[in-house]
């Protein structure tokens, strides 16, 4: 019985092909909009997530909790020796890095800035963050020299006045004539070598030479294309000692390194942990900060539970404690997905419903009919209701198919937002995204889409129930 | 053998403001085997009678008594039920589902009894056959002439096995030639299977087939005739 009341529900979709497909199409984008938008969100929070946790914070941070309260030189974790026994130990773990970690003043020739210095064990650290693979200049703390290295993000380089602009004629040599008219060519090798320190002395020297159309055209990129970071510039850090004494070493910039995250890149720095104890006075088991990475998140945020019962003395944090904006993010991205998927289905609903109720009024004779020779009303109701889901259910498809697609294009390309990149990465969040629509969304979706077949199709079908079949047979 | 008893039956509409009085104390008794006609001008009760004897209405008063079912007192699924086993429909148009072919659409109503797929089969080809559209079985309605649509919806009525078919004017929307050809093979399903055929019409060709003709006028049965 079964397979007929369907085939019927499925052939009465197609009876009025046009009020069917402007219904399909209308859910088609409904979903396409919805899935996208919020597989655009997802990808979003996913790159934040992972920048959180294999750039910033890692997975678990070990601290003395005095340190946290006051983030003074002495306050390093107790027992070093019996904490990285127990994480070496541990299940979950993946690897650990041992951090000093302090607020220094650093000065260049031309400028100030203030950051969180990180001493670290090289090869440890690259075992627990990507930073080093987000290095766009130099090297991440490789070979050995009189004057130390430092690495720096590129807001802080920039902060630093170490972003200089000047028109070589190496790079007037190799500029791309596809890109530029020759035109411009020439009028850039008028502007000479002189280096500038800023960006709007750059730029207004660029005005100068190009007519305002050209400027208006090639400006941003030709400031882009003749910016270069000074490397092996000398720059002094201000620090205080174990005994409470001011230090003053010298590094040479000799890594640079850029996030997504503008913020974190303007205020960290990294240096060996052994040049750093030279003059803090630490010694090697002195540390502030373990930052530990796990298998995966919720590993993560177990091994953290876990781990904060052996180390009493300790302050053991999870990224989930770490951020928890992050992780409340990760925690309703789903529903609010959903809510969105939801809010769009609802107002598509109304639409169905009145396609539906079209339908069902102008068969009514046949209805009766049907419940004349005998079809009872849970058949009726069940035609009317299928013929509602595969109404919407179409359209859910179609539309799924092409955010699937799509989907799968923008996964691999991501969506490019650099028009507005300043203002995502000063709040840490990538301007290129990878849109993410797992399985598990593509099924929620269909079952959101089904329930809202369902509940369309209520009244249109409360409608065919109260039809009496005598008095239906004789409507014209 | 009786099929269907009428006693003192009365059908009041009060829904207006104005009381019908639709139909008043009829007494009918339908034999096994009989192909009557309700004849009558419009407005005489004929369709509501019809109707009262198909269940899809309910007397004011009086019984109907079908096979020893008084079914008055059925309501909801119950009637429902009872029209789908013991009574076959002919109407004057909308007989079937226009998104099924002909054969799904005689096959429906056996699946809705429960009777199984390899038997309706069998069964859906012996009745096209019977009415003379064995090679038609896969041609939506559409694709059909009213009079082959009938006479689907003759198959259609049998295919349930039903004590009786009624049929309300089921030749008035059609030709000469298709109400000849639908009225002969009615006829001969009555004749060779003993399947009991009421009418309700206005066309002299289906009285004139007709072994009992009841005229209905008012509301009461003034002539009932057999031949």
């Amino acid at each position: 019985m079964k397979t007929m009341i369907w085939s019927i529900g499925w052939k009465n979709v197609w009876r009025n092909k046009t009020r069917s497909m402007v219904v399909i199409i209308a859910v088609l984008l409904g979903i396409f909009v919805g899935t996208m938008t919020s597989g655009f969100m997802k990808g979003w929070i996913n790159q934040r997530v992972h920048d959180i946790i294999y750039i910033e914070e890692s997975h678990v941070q070990i601290h003395n909790p005095d340190y946290l309260f006051n983030e003074e030189l002495q306050f390093t974790i107790k027992e070093f020796e019996k904490v990285v026994h127990i994480i070496d130990t541990a299940k979950g773990v993946v690897a650990w890095s041992p951090r000093v970690k302090m607020y220094v003043m650093a000065q260049s020739d031309w400028a100030a800035s203030g950051f969180a210095l990180k001493g670290i064990d090289v090869e440890k650290e690259k075992k627990v963050s990507e930073i080093h693979k987000n290095i766009i200049e130099g090297s991440f703390l490789e070979g050995e020299y009189k004057i130390p290295s430092i690495v720096i993000g590129s807001k802080a380089a920039e902060n630093l006045k170490l972003l200089n602009y000047q028109v070589t004629s190496g790079k007037l040599d190799s500029i791309d004539h596809e890109l530029f008219t020759d035109e411009v060519i020439n009028k850039l090798q008028n502007i000479g070598e002189k280096r500038y320190r800023k960006e709007k002395d750059f730029r207004s020297i660029l005005s100068q030479s190009l007519s305002i159309q050209e400027y208006n055209k090639y400006g941003d990129k030709l400031t882009e294309y003749f910016s270069f970071y000074r490397m092996g510039i000398k720059i002094k850090l201000t620090i205080q000692n174990k005994n409470g004494e001011i230090e003053q070493p010298v590094f040479k910039v000799r890594g640079i390194y850029k996030t997504s995250n503008t913020m974190f890149d303007g205020l960290t720095a990294y240096v060996d942990r052994k040049i750093l104890n030279q003059y803090t006075g630490l010694n090697s088991k002195e540390v502030h900060e373990i930052a530990i990475l796990s298998t995966d998140n919720e590993t993560g945020t177990e091994l953290g539970e876990r781990l904060s019962s052996y180390f009493p003395e300790s302050n053991v944090m999870s990224w989930r404690k770490l951020s928890p904006e992050v992780a409340m993010y990760t925690d309703f991205i789903n529903l609010i997905g959903f809510i969105y998927i939801g809010i769009i289905l609802l107002a598509l609903a109304f639409g169905i419903i009145n396609t539906m109720l079209m339908s069902v009024l102008e068969r009514v004779k046949e209805l009766g009919m049907l419940m004349a020779i005998g079809m009872n009303k849970k058949r009726v109701f069940s035609m009317i209701m299928l013929e509602s889901v595969f109404l919407t259910l179409s359209g859910a498809v179609a539309g799924l198919i092409v955010s699937a697609i799509v989907v799968k294009i923008t996964n691999r390309t991501g969506i490019n937002l650099s028009f507005w990149a300043e203002g995502l990465e000063a709040i840490g969040y990538s301007a290129i995204v990878y849109p993410v629509v797992t399985v598990l969304d593509y099924i929620g979706v269909i079952l959101l889409v089904i329930l809202t077949g369902i509940i369309s199709s209520i009244w249109p079908a409360r409608k065919a129930l109260k039809l009496n079949p005598a008095e239906a047979l004789r409507t014209e | 053998m009786k099929v269907i008893e009428l006693k003192n039956v009365e059908k009041i509409y009060n829904d207006s403001e104005v009381k019908v009085h639709a139909v008043r104390g009829v007494d009918l008794i339908f034999e096994e085997g009989e192909f009557a006609a309700i004849v009558g001008p419009s407005g005489s009760g004929k369709t509501t009678l019809l109707n009262m004897l198909g269940g899809l209405d309910k007397p004011t008063s009086g019984d109907i008594v079908i096979s020893d079912i008084h079914i008055s007192e059925l309501t909801g699924s119950r009637l429902i039920d009872f029209r789908l086993h013991n009574i076959g429909f002919v109407f004057q148009s909308y007989n079937l589902i226009p998104v099924l072919t002909a054969k799904e659409n005689v096959e429906f109503i056996m699946q809705m009894q429960g009777v199984p797929a390899k038997k309706r089969l069998e069964r859906t080809k012996e009745l096209l056959n019977e009415v003379g559209l064995g090679d038609r079985l896969d041609s939506r309605p559409a694709q059909l002439s009213g009079g082959q649509q009938q006479r689907v919806a003759v198959a259609r009525a049998l295919a349930s096995k039903p004590k009786f078919i009624l049929a309300d004017e089921p030749t008035a929307n059609l030709d000469s030639k298709s109400t000849e050809n639908l009225l002969d093979i009615m006829e001969k399903l009555n004749k060779e299977e003993h399947i009991t055929f009421i009418f309700s019409t206005h066309d002299a060709r289906v009285m004139k087939k007709a072994r009992r003709v009841i005229t209905i006028e008012d509301g009461k049965v003034i002539r009932d005739e057999k031949k």
